[in-house]
């Protein structure tokens, strides 16, 4: 009799055949989200080139997909961990910790002999991707290095550099942001070990020192010898602080073993666990019913789960497209100031990937709109979209605003009467038209923002600029692999009848969610409604932490590019709608503006306080002349990311110059600096610290801070006394 | 015993906790009990001067300005029971104090019943200073109490001149309702220096001053209508005051709304603070009825969220900025007459 063990996991599937004992037939392969159909291929290779036979031999399912499979061809289901704790227990009886890593999910056991056996503590990950397979081999995909090299590639002696241990996406903007900096990959993949044998050291070892012998499990483990290197370096440090004696004569890299079958241990786990079992258990029944399953079943399966869609009837449809399908009558706006009626009043939103400008009349009438992707010279695009609105026709500015990164860069070169941030921009865009919004929620392409507000101010936020969950580049690149215009998204969308339900969460594991879900029949339109249906959840709840909406208030105001996407809109309208039954829910009759045109008001507002512009013109912009220089001398040297950073000098009169610079700068002319990673880099070098603190120190002294007093008394005072009698004794 | 030989761990940070408590984390979801394995960790890894004694009390109860007109001044039980619960990650295995020659000491102490505090300290550091005496003890603690007074009194007056400097001006200042622990740069993230840098002073509630003519006149019309029986007294709107830091916040909470140059308020909480999670909306209602301005930094945990702090400190110095005169002139036209801060007097 025959005994197979049969792991389907989330990237892979593995499985073994053992008789009399003996391993006769092993493989694993990747299974590209089509787990059953590889489960199918394996079988049919079993029952031909071994032999293996219905009603004869037995069989044992374990890992992720097996819950779904096994009982198709009357498999037995045993738990992943007890699996590999069982083959662990029968062909390492010395070994006290191992750590199994997978493509989504890692492990750890800990196992300590007891009196009659051993006692065995399990902790498990599998919600998120930080520490796992996918976390390392996507930003290997990133960073475009073939897989065969990828496995040969060193922990030990390389230059370690900080990458976010915690999410997948963080870590592969971290990565990006060192392969900008000019860091070696081959020390950013050693960094990608570091984070991944420091989460699982973090988070799944809850006070427990893994001790000698060590086994290392897992594809990841198995394949990359730099992550087996980064775990023998952290456990032969941890052994050596905590005093922890090997076994005589071995060394540490005797007690940390990484076998050759590192992949099969869970397969080989069931077939121990099998094994003593009644034979009458798990009898094979044959690929029959898997085979209708692929054929047939998941396709039925679908049609039952996808019982609803994004309105459950066209009446529902026709009264969402009636509230929100046109654009309604223009809200009633706040009147505003009319002190010159002539003029206009400029609001530029100056984003990390675009630049946008917005032109407002005297009363805070939207007159014109434009729009220019980001060059990466600050300078190039505010001369670029300036010079649109010139072109349209607007000579006579009665003020300026910016907004978005390029507040702080561009305020004074362009003279802009204010610098205002990103969130004021967006709530005063909203209560112009809305005064009593309570909420806005601006989801654009890159990030996702979500703002409370009260007394007239943002009292609150949630920023969600790092992680793609949520945001609308996702719908955006789905529109595009199934050829449709940004456009003709929603109409699409409205077209499916059923659609799949995607999980929430971590955008890595959307992205292969939404390829099974492909792979079970799901058409286009249903995965793009489905998409729209799940974006809500990723903003308020994921993204947002937001569990309690109805205490964030009652009017909700929609912004941001993709709410133009009415699929998304009837899914954010029912999602709130759902937890808040009173709510009121508004599109910004601007969506995508909304930014620019919060900064145009604020111009608005203080024009008629003040007196004049200090807009430099656009014939002094368009003629801005500057010049950039990049070389050694404007690397930033503040951490070891070390940006080769941009310094762009503009003339301008009245400029303060630097002369203390590296670079000087003659008076008359001032820096901006850009290709930096983080606000540090904004700050030129020690010299201009000094300068910044010194500032900073004057600041300080006229408005004093209570708590920096506690410190300093407290603490500081205090440590110095004694260090000072310390010395004199 | 030589004050000299008393030494302290580190200012928190994610580098100690990085260093120092791998693998040593016990289940614990509050962030600052969190943080002590590292300041354990840090300690025991000492190789030059060695420790003898690890001293970390389990405290019970605190002094607080508000005991006597409260129900209790008890610590967060967390806290409280943060040395025994941390301590567990570094015996599992092995007794890491044993293994360095260290002797933990973590005496139980009601800090808010000072007659009691020299016993409790006596008992639980007969054992760990041999010859120690009860009398010595009682010496000790006078001392430390006199210190801790004279230390809260100095701050409470600096706290003072900062509002007389305010009211003489009219100028708006700001402040923090927090626990004292989010003074530790590694914990608060040292929020509020970035909002004093953009020219707010900053109060802390903790220290705010408690002179009898000032309380007298900030709380007279809830004296006289007798809806509270001290300055102090917060049963109208806490009934359940037991908790001493939660206390204070709540009373920060009701100056805050009284005191017309606070302008706005900062509330910072941790990372799931169970004891701050009922707070939250009360301190918010009483704050922003007075129509001062109230900005929360809540979930605080182990990063520095630089980016996201920065939007929220040019969005409260934005709107600080644009509302303090009209807040400062509204909450002076609802006070009392005869404000002893310098601006009346």
């Amino acid at each position: 009799m025959k005994l197979i063990g049969v792991d389907v996991g989330s990237t892979t599937v593995k499985a073994v055949l053992v008789e009399d004992g003996a391993v006769r037939w092993r493989d694993y392969q990747r299974h590209n989200t089509r787990q059953a159909e590889k489960v199918l291929e394996f079988l049919s290779r079993m029952e031909s080139e071994c032999g293996l036979t219905a009603g004869e031999d037995r069989i044992f399912f374990t890992g992720s997909g097996a819950g779904l499979l096994g009982p198709f061809v009357g498999a037995k289901f045993v738990q992943e961990v007890v699996a590999v704790a069982a083959a662990v227990e029968k062909l390492h009886p010395g070994v006290r910790f191992v750590s199994e890593i997978g493509g989504e999910d890692m492990k750890t056991v800990f196992f300590t002999p007891t009196g009659n056996g051993t006692a065995k503590q399990v902790y498990m990950q599998s919600a998120c991707s930080g520490g796992t397979g996918t976390f390392i081999e996507k930003t290997a995909r990133k960073l475009q290095i073939p897989a065969e090299r990828l496995a040969g590639m060193d922990y030990s002696g390389l230059d370690l550099h900080n990458v976010s241990s915690k999410c997948g996406i963080f870590a592969e903007a971290d990565a990006n942001t060192l392969v900008k900096a000019g860091v070696p990959v081959e020390e950013i993949i050693a960094s990608l070990y570091e984070a991944v044998v420091y989460q699982n050291l973090a988070t799944l070892t809850k006070g427990n020192t893994p001790m000698p012998e060590v086994l290392l499990l897992g594809g990841p483990n198995l394949f990359f010898a730099g992550l087996q290197q980064a775990w023998r370096h952290h456990l032969q440090k941890l052994w050596s602080e905590r005093g922890i004696e090997l076994p005589d004569g071995a060394e540490p890299a005797d007690v940390i073993h990484v076998p050759e079958e590192a992949l099969y241990y869970a397969c080989l786990g069931c077939v121990e666990v099998g094994s003593g079992e009644d034979e009458s258990v798990a009898v094979y029944q044959g690929s029959e019913k898997l085979r209708w399953w692929i054929e047939e079943g998941q396709h039925e399966q679908k049609a039952k789960e996808g019982g609803r869609s994004l309105a459950s009837e066209p009446s529902e449809l026709d009264a969402f497209m009636s509230s929100y399908g046109k654009p309604g009558a223009a809200p009633t706006a706040k009147s505003l100031h009319q002190t010159n009626p002539d003029a206009v009043y400029l609001g530029c939103d100056f984003g990390s990937t675009t630049a946008k400008a917005v032109v407002l009349s005297a009363t805070g009438e939207l007159l014109h709109h434009s729009y220019v992707m980001s060059k990466g010279n600050p300078i190039e695009d505010a001369k670029s979209i300036l010079h649109q609105i010139r072109a349209a026709g607007y000579e006579n500015v009665g003020g300026l605003a910016v907004t978005g990164y390029g507040k702080d860069l561009l305020g004074d070169i362009l003279g802009a009467d204010v610098g205002i941030v990103e969130t004021v921009a967006h709530a005063t865009a909203a209560l112009h038209f809305f005064p009593d919004a309570d909420v806005i929620c601006d989801v654009g392409g890159c990030d996702v923002k979500i703002m409370l507000l009260r007394q007239g101010t943002v009292a609150d936020f949630r920023l969600n600029s790092q992680c793609s969950s949520g945001n609308g580049a996702f719908l955006q690149g789905v529109a595009e692999r199934y050829d449709t215009p940004l456009e003709e998204y929603s109409s699409r969308a409205f077209e499916a009848r059923a659609m799949p339900t995607l999980a929430m969460g971590c955008g890595v594991f959307l992205q292969s969610d939404i390829v099974n879900q492909q792979r079970k029949g799901w058409a286009a339109e249903e995965i793009m409604a489905s998409l729209a249906a799940v974006l809500p959840l990723n903003v308020w709840v994921y993204a947002g932490q937001l569990q309690n909406l109805a205490a964030c208030g009652r009017k909700f105001i929609l912004q941001g590019g993709t709410h133009r996407n009415l699929a998304v809109v009837k899914a954010q309208v029912d999602f709130i709608t759902e937890r808040v039954p009173d709510a009121e829910i508004v599109v910004h009759p601007y969506p995508g503006e909304a930014g620019a045109i919060g900064a145009a008001l604020c111009a608005l507002e203080r024009a008629g306080n003040a007196e004049g512009s200090r807009f430099r013109g656009y014939e002094t912009v368009e003629e801005l002349n500057y010049r950039s220089t990049t070389n050694d001398d404007t690397v930033c040297s503040w951490c070891e990311c070390n940006c080769r950073r941009t310094f762009i000098d503009v003339e301008l009169p009245g400029g303060k110059g630097r002369t203390w610079s590296k670079i000087p700068l003659e008076e008359g002319w001032e820096r901006v600096i850009s290709g930096n990673s983080c606000p540090k880099g904004l700050l030129e070098d020690v010299n201009e610290m000094r300068i910044v603190k010194a500032e900073l120190e004057e600041t300080k002294r006229v408005f004093p801070n209570i708590a920096e007093m506690v410190r300093d008394d407290a603490f500081k005072a205090t440590r110095l006394a004694v260090e000072a009698a310390r010395r004199n004794t | 015993m030589d004050p000299r030989r008393i030494h302290f761990s580190s200012d928190t940070s994610e580098e100690q906790a990085r260093e120092f408590a791998k693998g040593r984390g016990t289940v614990d979801c509050c962030y600052p009990v969190k943080c002590i394995s590292g300041h354990y960790g840090e300690l025991l890894a000492r190789e030059k001067k060695k420790l003898d004694v690890l001293f970390s009390p389990m405290i019970y109860s605190l002094p607080s300005f508000m005991h006597g007109h409260v129900t209790d001044s008890l610590a967060c039980p967390r806290v409280m029971a943060a040395p025994e619960n941390i301590k567990a990650g570094f015996i599992k295995e092995e007794d890491a104090f044993a293994a360095r020659g260290i002797k933990y000491a973590a005496p139980f102490v009601a800090l808010a019943d000072r007659p009691i505090v020299p016993k409790q300290l006596f008992e639980g550091l007969r054992d760990v200073f041999p010859g120690l005496t009860l009398r010595e003890t009682q010496m000790a603690v006078d001392k430390g109490y006199a210190a801790l007074e004279e230390f809260n009194d100095e701050l409470r007056r600096r706290s003072r001149e900062v509002l007389n400097e305010c009211a003489e001006h009219d100028r708006p200042c700001l402040l923090v309702l927090a626990r004292p622990y989010h003074m530790d740069i590694g914990i608060g993230h040292e929020i509020e220096v970035d909002l004093q840098a953009n020219g707010y002073p900053v109060l802390w509630g903790q220290y705010l001053p408690t002179d009898a003519d000032l309380l007298e006149w900030i709380f007279r019309d809830d004296l006289d209508a007798g809806i509270i029986s001290s300055p102090f007294d917060i049963s109208d709107v806490w009934p359940s005051s037991y908790s001493a830091n939660t206390n204070e916040i709540l009373w920060g909470a009701k100056v805050a709304a009284r005191l017309p140059w606070v302008a706005g308020v900062i509330r910072l909480s941790s990372y799931e603070c169970g004891m701050d999670q009922p707070t939250y909306s009360p301190v918010q209602q009483i704050v922003e009825r007075s129509g001062t301005l109230f900005f929360s930094f809540q979930d605080l945990d182990s990063t520095k969220p630089a980016g996201s702090v920065k939007i929220r400190v040019e969005t409260i110095s934005f709107y600080l900025e644009k509302y303090s005169a009209d807040i400062i002139a509204k909450k002076k036209a609802a006070s009392p007459p005869a404000c002893p801060l310098a601006a009346v007097a």
